[in-house]
């Protein structure tokens, strides 16, 4: 189980993030008193529009940023004070990510598996496997270079999943990516959960949403407005879609910033 | 240690995979310091050459025969055997350098001379062009001779020759070729040697972390659980690597250029006039030089979002460097000031030159050591807190 619970996180604006954000305020709130629960087993969706917090509160997840209060646990791991061992039990994945170009898939592989820790053996089970399962075999010794952006999109998932996690967080999982290649993707993801992984994914797309996750959590101004299956959702809100919830609750968080 | 050894090993990797880099890192610094220097040592030896055994060309008139044998002795000349020449068209050939010298004596020269106590000084008219090396050299060689028949005739003139003599000059040139050939590295390498591990320490570095920034990549290198100390540690032992390989390809392109560039034609110049010991401080040297040189460009990239921004961040490093190192090439003698040591680049570069010119301090040598070394660790440590940092991280 992955819990989030009461988390914030503040950024301090430069000068120049002050103008793009048009504010005159130093202080940023990214994430504002956000807590969900995602499990193995399910995909937790956070939807939300641009700048609503979502890859902050996915970084915070991930350990790779400390939220200012509230603490997140992994399988009962506390991501704050045992970052390292909450990280052998989670992967990070974003669509924004770029592969250097000078390594091959196998060495970016063999690469990622040491720094996590993987026997040899081991590493070459999952490397067979995952290769197979993405149809990297035949490209295992070609630099990321000479690969096309769907063939680089599917080793960067591969060698995020070196280490067998647990728990799988994707920012915008299809964000950029071509039909089939998404579609490579969100099998692999369906299939993942499956096999038991408690997914989070991130994304601002409604019907990536309604294909992919059992669970949503509708994320704005970094606070979570509404959550639950999609189902739930609109009959909470007593709407016919999650997209009538969506702007509806868009319309309110626009008008408590005027009020 | 196992992880630092990885993410080391990848860094080295990266590099040697790809035949662009190693061709612009390891191959091109020694080949173009070889090319430039071999080439330019042949031109001024050339024009040297040139200028020492060329025949000045001389247009004279009512020359003595004493200053002609005199001549004929101190230089290499040739007289002009066309027609006279008016003095606006000799003016005209020396100007453009057909003529190296013009040389008009009064018609009565030598009578007039002898007739001194009675009669008015002869005339003596010289023309030449101070623009022309040439000329210059033959004006310089004519005045010797004219110098010493003065002095003869006027000690003939005396009554008491003895009372004209001063001193007896006997001038040898006593050059020693190690201490010629030591001043030509202490000059050059210093300054080179700064330049090329700057350029190739530029030449990777921002790619190796910026260039982890801008791709996105190191997140996911930073949710591994590896320390980030060891990732900091990781890059810049193999940036600092590559960058010794690669000042090293530049180190051999100055040796092995030295003997064209110093024209010490017949015997190689000897790079043997430094012995073994001298070599290992030249490496430590070099090796404290790389190790911060390395860790200010890790720590610029660190700070860059994007290896643009990086390569940019670092221009300023790079001209304080370039500048330390010319300061040095140009600006004349080594400090053995104890506090100068102190100063990273300089400290150094100041303690290379000065032992490459046989001036080896051991106090100087070992404040500088451990001073760089110290700014070393200082910017590791700074760098292990900006791979800790989110802001620097993840800044938006
Ligand atoms: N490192 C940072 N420094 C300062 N402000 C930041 C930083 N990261 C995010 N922010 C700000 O925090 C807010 C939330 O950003 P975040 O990237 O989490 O949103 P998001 O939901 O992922 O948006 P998008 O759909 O655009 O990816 C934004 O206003 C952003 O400008
Ligand atoms: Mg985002």
């Amino acid at each position: 189980m992955l819990s989030v619970e009461d988390i914030k996180k503040t950024f301090t604006l430069s000068k120049k993030q002050m103008k793009i954000e048009r504010t005159n305020d130093k202080k940023k709130v990214a994430v504002d008193h956000l807590s969900f629960e995602a499990r193995r087993g399910e995909i937790y969706g956070l939807l939300g529009p641009n700048g609503a917090g979502k890859t902050t509160a996915l970084r915070c997840i991930s350990t790779l940023i400390k939220p200012d209060v509230g603490t997140i646990k992994v399988n009962g791991v506390d991501t704050t004070h045992h970052a390292a061992k909450v990280r052998e039990n989670i992967a990070f994945l974003t669509s924004e990510l770029k592969l250097d170009d000078h390594f091959t898939p196998n060495y970016l592989f063999r690469y990622f598996s040491a720094l996590h820790n993987v026997e040899e053996q081991t590493m070459l089970e999952r490397k067979k496997m995952l290769f197979n399962r993405f149809g990297i075999d035949q490209f295992q010794e070609v630099k990321i270079a000479d690969l096309s952006t769907g063939m680089k999109q599917k080793i960067s998932i591969a060698i995020a999943l070196v280490h067998d996690p647990d728990f799988i967080i994707f920012d915008e999982p299809t964000n950029g990516l071509d039909i089939l290649t998404a579609k490579t993707v969100i099998d692999y993801l369906l299939e993942m959960r499956d096999a038991g992984k408690g997914i989070i994914i991130s994304t601002h797309i409604l019907s990536v949403v309604e294909k992919l996750c059992d669970r949503v959590g509708i994320i704005i101004d970094g606070a979570l407005k509404a959550e639950g299956t999609i189902d739930a959702v609109c009959q909470t809100h007593n709407h016919d879609t999650l997209e009538d919830v969506f702007f509806a609750l868009m319309q309110d968080a626009k008008g408590d910033e005027h009020a | 240690m196992r992880n630092i050894w990885t993410v080391f090993k990848k860094e080295i990797y990266r590099v040697f995979s790809d035949r662009r880099l190693i061709l612009t890192l390891f191959i091109m610094p020694g080949l173009a310091i070889f090319l430039i220097y071999s080439l330019m040592g042949n031109i001024i030896g050339a024009q040297e050459t040139q200028v020492s055994e060329y025949e000045a060309l001389i247009y004279t008139e009512n020359m003595p025969a004493e200053i002609k044998t005199l001549m004929d002795e101190s230089m290499h000349y040739r007289l002009y055997d066309g027609d006279a020449l008016d003095q606006a068209t000799s003016e005209q050939k020396v100007l453009e350098g057909e003529l190296e010298l013009v040389l008009l004596f009064d018609e009565d020269f030598t009578q007039k001379v002898e007739a001194y106590q009675t009669n008015s000084l002869p005339d003596i008219e010289v023309f030449y062009n101070q623009a022309e090396q040439r000329s210059l050299r033959a004006y310089n060689l004519f005045n010797g001779v004219l110098n010493h028949y003065h002095e003869t005739t006027v000690i003939e003139r005396l009554s008491e020759p003895s009372d004209y003599q001063v001193f007896d000059l006997q001038t040898q040139n006593i050059m020693d070729e190690r201490a010629f050939a030591a001043q030509g590295f202490a000059m050059l390498l210093p300054m080179l040697i700064v330049i090329f591990l700057f350029a190739g320490a530029m030449s990777i570095g921002p790619d190796a972390i910026a260039g982890e920034k801008e791709r996105g990549t190191i997140a996911t290198l930073l949710v591994t659980p590896v320390q980030r100390r060891d990732i900091a540690l990781g890059k810049v032992l193999s940036l600092s690597v590559l960058a010794l390989l690669s000042a090293l390809s530049s180190f051999i392109g100055v040796v092995l250029s030295l003997p064209n560039l110093m024209q010490m034609d017949d015997t190689m110049p000897d790079v043997s006039i430094y012995g073994m010991s001298d070599y290992l401080i030249i490496l430590v040297l070099l090796m404290v030089m790389v190790l911060f040189i390395v860790a200010i460009i890790a720590a610029v990239s660190a700070y860059a979002k994007t290896i643009k921004e990086a390569s940019m961040l670092i221009m300023p490093f790079y001209f304080l460097a370039m500048i330390v190192g010319v300061m040095n090439s140009f600006g004349g003698d080594v400090s053995h000031d104890v506090i100068t040591h102190l100063i990273p680049i300089y400290g150094p570069v100041n303690l290379l030159s000065g032992m490459l010119r046989f001036e080896y301090q051991t106090v100087n040598f070992m404040v500088t050591v451990l001073s760089s070394l110290g700014y070393t660790v200082l910017l590791i440590a700074l760098l292990n807190v900006m791979f800790k940092s989110e802001r620097m991280m993840f800044q938006k």
